[in-house]
C-alpha cells in the first residue's frame, strides 16, 4: 500500500515526527529522544535496545487496512511512534484506535500493509514482538477469585519471569500502581479505577519495551491521572516507546510529544493537522481591571468576546458603564506569534494584564479543527 | 532516529530485519511443562475459589452413596429372599456374594460415569469463551504462552476438576469390591476408562467453547455431543434393527420335520436349508462400541470369568451384548448340538465361536480422536494474530 503522502514531510524535517507540528505540542523534538536514550539505557534494558535502535525502534506502521467483514476498521493507516516519546493516538469513537492497537499487540492481522514493534514483524515474529509489547486493552477483565498479587504472579510466569524476578516485579509494580494495600484481595472487589491501574501493572509485568495504552486514563481519579501521567513521562525517559489511546484531550496534551489523529480509519496527513494548528485560535486575555482592558482593545479595534461562562461580572459590558474588576475578553489570535504581538502590546499600552492562554488545549483545537465525523 | 528518517521509508516489504539475541519462536504448538501448568494453575485457582466447590463434592459424595445403598439394598431383596428372579438362580449359592458383588459395582460404575459426563461438559465448556467474554483471555494470549500451552492447561485443569468427582468415588467402588464376585483390577480398570473418558469430554467441550461465541452455545453443544455418544448411538443401533434385518437362507442341521418320536430311536440329524430373518448386528455394532458406557463394560475384567456368578454382572452382561453384536447372526444353526446323544460329533455344521475380541479399544480409540479434534480446534482457534474473527465477537 503505498499510500504515505506524509512521510515526506516528517523526514523533511526530523522534529516533526508523526503529526503535530507546533509549539506546545511536540515538547521534545526527535534530537530529544536520542538524548533521552542515552540518560535511560543504564537502567537496564540496555544492550537489545542500542542494537535494534539502529533499524528502528519504537513503532511503525505502513498502509494498515483492516476490515471485519463489511466494516472498514482501518483504511490506510501510517504511522511512526518514536522511542524515548509518548504518542497519543486520538479520533472520534470508531475511528479504529482500539484495533490499530490490537494489530500492535500481535492479536489481529492487517489485510493489508507493514507493522513494526521495536523493529520486529508482529505477524512473523509473534513471539519475539509480544516479548518487547505490553498491551493494556481499554476494559481489562479479571480473574475475579484472584488476587492482585495473584494476577501479576501469573503474568509474570506467562511471560516466563523467574520466580524471584516474578515476586520482585510484582510487589514493585504494585506499589507503582498504589495497590500495595490491595495486594491480597480478590481482584474483583477492587474499584473501575483499581482494576484500570491493575491493568496497568499487568502491561508491565514484563518490563517491555513498547507499551500500548487503550484508554488508560478511563476511570482513574484526578490523583491516579496525575501519577499515570508521571509514570508514562518516566518510561518515556527510559527509552521506552508509549503509544496511548485517550479521549481526555486535555489529559493528552499534558503528557504527550506526538499525536496522531485517527479518522474513519485513516491517519489525518499531518499537514491537515498543522494548518488545524496554524488557524487562528481562541485565547482568552485576563486583566485585573476589565475596563482598561476592554478599552484599549476598543481604540486598536480588536474585536473579542466576553468570556461569559467564566466571568459574569463581564455580562454588562458593552454600551454601558461595566462595573470595573478583574475580568476576561475572549480572542481569535493568529498562532502563538500573533498572541506574543498581541501581550506585547497589551502591555505595552499599561493594561493590567494577567494571563494569556488558549482555550482548550492544542490537542482538542486541533481535534476540533479536523472536523471529525463520529461514528 | 534522525538519520532513519532522512531516508523515506520504502512503502515494498524489505526483508524482515530478524531480532539479534532474541529467542527462536516457540511454534503454535510448542509445549512446556511451565506454560502448561501457569495456565491450569490460574484456572483451577479461579474455578476452586469462585464456585461452590466443596459443596459440589459433598453432594457427589451422598448421591453416589446413596445409590450405591439403594444398589446394595435392592440387590439383597432381589437375590437374598426371591430366587425365582434371574436365568441364573439354578447356579446361585446360599448366599448373595456371587450375583449382588458384580451388580453393585457395576451400577456404581455405570453411575459414576453417567454423573461424570453430566458434570464434565459443564467444567470445560467454558473455558474460553467464558474467558473471552471476562475480558482475560486476549490479555493472556499476548503473553509468551503458545496456544497449545493455554488449550492443553486449560483441558488438563478441567480434567483434574473432574478426577476429583473420580477421586471421591472410589470408596464406593472398594465397597462394591468387598460384596464379591469382581476382581479387583475391575476397580484399577474402570478407573483408569472412566478417567481417559471424561478427558475426552472435557476436550470436547473446550473445543466448543473455542468454537462459539457463547458459553450457553458451547455448553449445549458439548452436551449434544456427549448425549449423542452414550444415549442417541444406542437408538440409533436400536432403531436400524429393521434396516439390516433380512431373510435368509440358513443351513440348519436338525431332526427331520417328519421323524417319529414315537418309534423309540435315537434321531438322526439331517441338514436342512430354511429361510430365516437375520439381523446383521456386524455391520452396525460400532455404534455400541463408541457408547462410554460399552466401553466401560468391555475393558473391565470379567466378573470371575467362567464361574457362575457373573450371570446378573452388568458389566459382562453389556460385554457379552455388543461382542455378540459385533460377531453378527451365524449363516449356519446345530439344532442338534448337545440335545441328542449324536448331535456333536457327526455334525456338517462347523462349530462357530462368537468372536470374543475387545472391543473397547475401538470405541476408546473413536471417542479420543473426538477429544483430540477438540483439543486441535481450540489451539487452532487460540492462535494469534487472528485473520478472522467469529461473529459478533471483539478481541477487546
Ligand atoms: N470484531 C469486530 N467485528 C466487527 N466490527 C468491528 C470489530 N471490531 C471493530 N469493529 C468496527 O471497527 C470500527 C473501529 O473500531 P474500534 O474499536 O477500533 O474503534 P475505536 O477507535 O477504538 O473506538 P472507541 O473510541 O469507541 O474506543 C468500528 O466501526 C467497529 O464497529
Ligand atoms: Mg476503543
Amino acid at each position: 500500500m503505498p499510500n504515505t503522502p506524509d512521510d515526506d514531510t516528517s523526514a523533511a524535517d526530523p522534529s516533526l515526527p508523526a503529526a503535530v507540528p507546533s509549539g506546545g505540542l511536540s515538547r521534545e523534538p526527535a534530537a530529544g529522544v536520542g538524548g533521552t536514550l542515552g540518560g535511560g539505557l543504564d537502567s537496564g534494558l540496555g544492550a537489545g535496545l542500542t542494537a535494534t535502535l539502529g533499524q528502528g525502534s519504537g513503532l511503525t506502521a505502513q498502509g494498515v487496512h483492516r476490515s471485519f467483514g463489511s466494516v472498514r476498521a482501518l483504511a490506510g493507516v501510517d504511522l511512526e511512534a518514536h522511542a524515548g516519546a509518548v504518542t497519543a493516538l486520538v479520533g472520534p469513537n470508531g475511528s479504529g484506535k482500539t484495533t490499530l492497537l490490537l494489530i500492535f499487540a500481535g492479536l489481529l492481522v492487517p489485510d493489508a500493509g507493514q507493522v513494526r514493534v521495536g523493529g520486529v514483524d508482529p505477524v512473523t515474529h509473534h513471539q519475539a514482538a509480544r516479548a518487547r509489547t505490553g498491551w493494556m486493552p481499554d476494559v481489562f477483565g479479571t480473574w475475579d477469585s484472584l488476587t492482585a498479587r495473584e494476577v501479576l504472579l501469573t503474568f509474570a510466569a506467562a511471560y516466563r519471569l523467574t520466580r524471584e524476578r516474578a515476586e520482585a516485579r510484582t510487589t514493585e509494580l504494585l506499589e507503582t500502581v498504589h495497590l500495595t494495600e490491595f495486594a491480597d484481595l480478590p481482584a474483583s472487589v477492587l474499584s473501575r479505577g483499581q482494576k484500570q491501574r491493575l491493568g496497568l501493572a499487568r502491561a508491565l509485568v514484563h518490563d517491555p519495551d513498547v507499551l500500548l495504552l487503550d484508554e488508560p486514563a478511563s476511570g482513574l481519579d484526578p490523583r491516579s491521572r496525575v501519577d499515570l501521567r508521571i509514570l508514562l513521562r518516566l518510561l518515556a525517559s527510559q527509552g521506552k516507546t508509549v503509544l496511548v489511546s485517550s479521549h481526555v484531550l486535555t489529559e493528552l496534551d499534558e503528557m504527550a510529544d506526538d499525536a496522531i489523529f485517527l479518522s474513519g480509519g485513516r491517519t489525518v496527513p499531518a499537514g491537515t493537522v498543522a494548518t488545524a494548528q496554524a488557524a487562528p485560535r481562541t485565547w482568552r486575555l485576563r486583566a485585573l481591571s476589565l475596563a482598561a482592558l476592554v478599552g484599549w482593545l476598543t481604540t486598536v479595534g480588536a474585536t473579542w468576546l466576553p468570556d461569559d461562562e467564566r466571568d459574569p461580572a463581564a455580562r454588562g459590558t458593552g454600551p454601558g458603564d461595566p462595573p470595573d474588576g478583574p475580568g476576561g475578553v475572549l480572542l481569535q489570535v493568529d498562532g502563538e506569534a500573533g498572541a506574543a504581538t498581541l501581550l506585547r502590546d497589551a502591555v505595552a499600552a499599561g493594561v493590567p494584564i494577567t494571563s494569556l492562554a488558549p482555550v482548550g488545549g492544542a490537542l482538542e483545537q486541533a481535534y476540533l479543527a479536523l472536523e471529525e465525523e463520529r461514528r | 532516529m534522525s538519520t532513519d528518517l532522512s531516508t523515506p521509508v520504502a512503502p515494498a516489504p524489505e526483508p524482515d530485519p530478524t531480532p539479534s539475541g532474541i529467542a527462536p519462536e516457540r511454534g503454535t504448538w510448542a509445549l512446556s511443562w511451565h506454560g502448561v501448568r501457569t495456565v491450569a494453575v490460574l484456572d483451577l485457582r479461579q474455578r476452586v475459589r469462585s464456585t461452590r466447590w466443596m459443596a459440589a463434592l459433598v453432594v457427589w459424595f451422598v448421591v453416589v452413596g446413596a445409590v450405591t445403598w439403594l444398589t446394595w439394598v435392592a440387590t439383597d431383596a432381589a437375590f437374598g429372599s426371591s430366587r425365582d428372579y434371574g436365568s441364573t438362580s439354578s447356579q446361585v449359592g446360599p448366599t448373595i456374594a456371587g450375583p449382588a458383588g458384580p451388580t453393585v459395582f457395576g451400577l456404581i460404575v455405570f453411575f459414576v460415569l453417567f454423573l461424570g459426563l453430566l458434570v464434565s461438559p459443564t467444567l470445560s465448556a467454558t473455558a474460553i469463551n467464558g474467558d473471552r467474554n471476562a475480558g482475560t483471555l486476549a490479555t493472556l494470549q499476548v503473553t509468551l504462552l503458545t496456544p497449545a500451552e493455554i488449550a492443553v492447561g486449560k483441558l488438563g485443569a478441567s480434567w483434574v476438576a473432574a478426577l476429583a468427582f473420580l477421586v471421591v468415588s472410589v470408596p464406593f467402588l472398594i465397597l462394591a469390591l468387598t460384596a464379591g464376585g469382581t476382581p479387583v483390577l475391575s476397580v484399577v480398570v474402570c478407573l483408569l476408562v472412566l478417567a481417559l473418558l471424561l478427558a475426552v469430554v472435557c476436550a470436547i467441550g473446550l473445543g466448543f467453547s473455542a468454537l462459539t461465541a457463547r458459553t450457553s452455545g458451547s455448553a449445549v453443544l458439548t452436551y449434544v455431543t456427549v448425549a449423542g455418544l452414550s444415549v442417541i448411538s444406542p437408538m440409533v443401533f436400536g432403531l436400524t434393527v429393521p434396516a439390516i434385518t433380512t431373510a435368509e437362507p440358513v443351513r440348519v442341521w436338525n431332526v427331520p420335520a417328519d421323524f417319529d418320536w414315537y418309534a423309540g430311536e435315537p434321531p438322526t440329524c439331517e441338514l436342512t436349508t430354511q429361510s430365516m430373518t437375520r439381523t446383521h448386528t456386524e455391520r452396525t455394532w460400532w455404534l455400541l462400541a463408541v457408547n462410554p458406557f460399552v466401553i466401560v463394560a468391555d475393558a473391565a475384567p470379567g466378573a470371575r470369568s467362567g464361574t457362575s456368578g457373573s450371570g446378573f454382572d452388568v458389566l459382562g452382561g453389556i460385554r457379552e451384548l455388543v461382542r455378540d453384536a459385533r460377531t453378527g447372526p451365524p449363516t449356519e444353526i446345530n439344532y442338534c448340538e448337545g440335545r441328542f446323544g449324536t448331535g456333536g460329533a457327526d455334525s456338517p455344521v462347523a462349530q462357530r465361536e462368537p468372536d470374543r475380541s475387545v472391543v473397547w479399544p475401538w470405541g476408546l480409540a473413536v471417542n479420543l480422536l473426538l477429544g483430540a479434534a477438540g483439543l486441535a480446534t481450540a489451539v487452532r482457534r487460540l492462535t494469534i494474530p487472528q485473520r478472522t474473527l467469529p461473529r459478533g465477537t471483539r478481541v477487546a
